[in-house]
């Protein structure tokens, strides 16, 4: 029995229900991607490259072992084979294979895929970029309190067109976050059982549309009192991109290097980028939020 | 052959000055090294380092799952070949698998600083941004770590400490570790002699005139005068500055009779054996 869902754009038929994301019409026609449960030999890819301690690439095939939890392997840019450890949680399999996993195949089909969030302002994409820890899924829940509308948290993947696509209309919050912007938690399922990190849905949140990506911030922090935007120009404007490229190690492993490179300065030629940086601690969400929209609308 | 020399220390113990002196020496220039620019391995509880490496989320692991990936990434470290430097403020433990956390076969050495424990509460305070009987609270506590939070996500991993002299124990006899100690003090009063065995530890060659540089492009006036002009970025936001004092024995001049007391029963054991309680148990 497959369910059918859709993300970025895909249509997905899965073995494994995947409640985060959108349902698909069934009428659509043959899915983009499959989503199995099968046995996946346990050791890498025979004949395959090592490119972590816990992932193989040969080809066409991405093999990705998160341990105690799942092994991964994703065939051709449409066929994503799971083979969870005897007894872990579904939810727990889900989290790797909505982030680094569908980030592979999104990589085998050829995005540029940016690690951060996707927010539609006035019918274009602002995009914030950053690290595990500076704050990005917080920052996108500012901007749904404020009644923006995400296309995308965490994985932001860019067309050929430097369009952004959207994901599926989900944030994952840890508990202070969702307590500082009063989302209450009471009632949300936890992303694994033992984190206190919460898969958030916001469906009437969702831009379900493509939007070119016009303004890109990184994003940082330090330890002064001030925010501070400052423009990043010239032969500068590429670096950061490919910095904050999702899983960067695992696109230069699949040897999408030089179409990557390609890509990050297209987007680099195109949009207006900056860095921010806020202090590191006690500072004001939503005065972060107003410096970006007033940069945007500087920027236009 | 290559592997990991950790700069393991408690924190505020000489661990930046160390590391800015490893800078300077291996980049022989005329110039001092950019405080901000430390060109020294990273932190060991670096989580983008971590995350990069595994391709999966640490942010989306339990802490013992973490704890346990830590030694694999070192080794995926060490088969790159090359020997590099990183600072370490975690205490030398093990998974749950009983593997080092460190990972024995990626660790080449250890070279732990060690400080005064009464400097140290003084300077922790400082930059925890509390007062000195919480500092001194802290370095008593089995259970101090830092970046703990399991209700938030921090760029740096939770790294267990244990209490001071749990820290410098578990360095310093752990069994099978190519461990050098060195002094905070005598990096003060011997910096000769102490930088040039640290400079050996390491595998550097010795060279008389780069060290003599070296040491004197990492001293407290020039750090504090770039921090004083550029700011520095591992300054925490709580603590007005970074480089502080920089100097051996403050405590005398700070610390109250009740709170070197409480740091001696604390810590005497540990104190006695680094030289910083006399034979009659006072502190010096």
């Amino acid at each position: 029995m497959h369910h059918l869902y859709r993300a970025y754009g895909l249509t997905i038929a899965s073995e494994l229900q995947l409640p985060e994301l959108l349902p698909a019409d069934p009428d659509h026609g043959a899915p983009d991607v499959t989503v199995t449960c099968e046995r996946i030999p346990p050791q890498g890819l025979a004949g395959g490259t090592q490119i972590s301690p816990f992932a193989w690439v040969n080809g066409n095939a991405f093999w990705l072992r998160v341990p105690n939890v799942s092994r991964f392997l994703v065939t051709d840019a449409s066929r994503i084979v799971v083979d969870p450890e005897p007894g872990i949680d579904e939810a727990s399999v889900r989290v790797f294979m909505l982030g680094s996993v569908l980030g592979a195949l999104l990589f085998q089909r050829g995005f540029l895929l940016l690690h951060g969030n996707a927010i539609e302002v006035d019918g274009k994409c602002l995009v914030c970029l950053g690290p595990s820890g500076t704050g990005k899924s917080t920052l996108a829940a500012a901007f749904i309190r404020r009644g923006y509308r995400v296309l995308a948290d965490d994985v932001v993947p860019v067309d050929a067109h430097c369009a952004a696509v959207p994901g599926f209309p989900r944030l994952k919050l840890w508990q202070d976050s969702a307590d500082q912007l009063e989302f209450g938690t009471d009632g949300l399922t936890r992303i694994r059982p033992k984190l206190q990190k919460f898969n958030v849905p916001v469906p009437g949140r969702f831009c379900d549309d493509a939007l070119p990506v016009r303004w890109v911030y990184i994003l940082d922090n330090d330890n002064k009192d001030s925010i501070r935007i400052d423009p990043i120009v010239g032969m500068d404007r590429f670096q950061p991109l490919r910095a904050n490229t999702y899983r960067r190690h695992f696109m230069e492993g699949l040897s999408l290097r030089p179409e990557h490179l390609k890509q990050c300065g297209e987007l680099a030629g195109r949009v207006h980028l900056a860095r921010v940086t806020r202090p590191r601690s006690g500072f004001d969400i939503d005065g972060l939020v107003d410096r970006l929209l007033a940069d945007t609308r500087e920027a236009g | 052959m290559g592997g990991i020399f950790w700069l393991a220390s408690y924190p505020k113990s000489g661990n930046t000055w160390f590391r800015s002196f490893l800078s300077n020496y291996m980049s022989d220039s005329d110039e001092p090294v950019d405080i901000n620019q430390i060109s020294v391995g990273k932190i060991a509880s670096h989580r983008l380092w971590i995350d990069n490496v595994i391709g999966f989320d640490t942010a989306d692991l339990t802490q013992d799952e973490i704890t346990s990936l830590r030694p694999v990434v070192y080794r995926w470290k060490h088969m790159e070949g090359d020997v590099s430097y990183h600072k370490i403020h975690d205490a030398y433990t093990y998974t749950r698998e009983g593997r080092p956390l460190v990972d024995d076969v990626a660790t080449v050495g250890a070279l732990y600083i060690i400080r005064n424990p009464l400097d140290v509460a003084l300077s922790y305070a400082n930059h925890r941004g509390t007062d000195i009987d919480q500092a001194i609270a802290f370095m008593g506590d089995p259970e101090h770590a830092l970046s703990r939070s399991v209700n938030a996500l921090s760029q740096q991993l939770l790294q267990y400490m244990g209490t001071w002299s749990f820290h410098v124990r578990s360095w310093t006899e752990a069994p099978g570790l190519n461990v050098r100690i060195i002094r905070y003090e005598d990096m003060h009063t011997d910096p000769e002699n102490t930088f040039a065995k640290a400079v050996e530890f390491l595998g550097l060659q010795s060279d008389p005139a780069r060290l003599e540089r070296a040491i004197r492009f990492s001293s407290f006036d020039i750090m504090a005068a770039q921090e004083q002009q550029t700011g520095f970025r591992e300054r925490p936001a709580r603590a007005e500055r970074f480089f502080r004092k920089g100097k051996a024995g403050d405590w005398q001049d700070t610390l109250t009779n009740t709170q070197v007391a409480r740091v001696v029963a604390d810590h005497r054991e540990i104190m006695t054996r680094f030289g910083y309680l006399d034979a009659s148990g006072q502190p010096v």
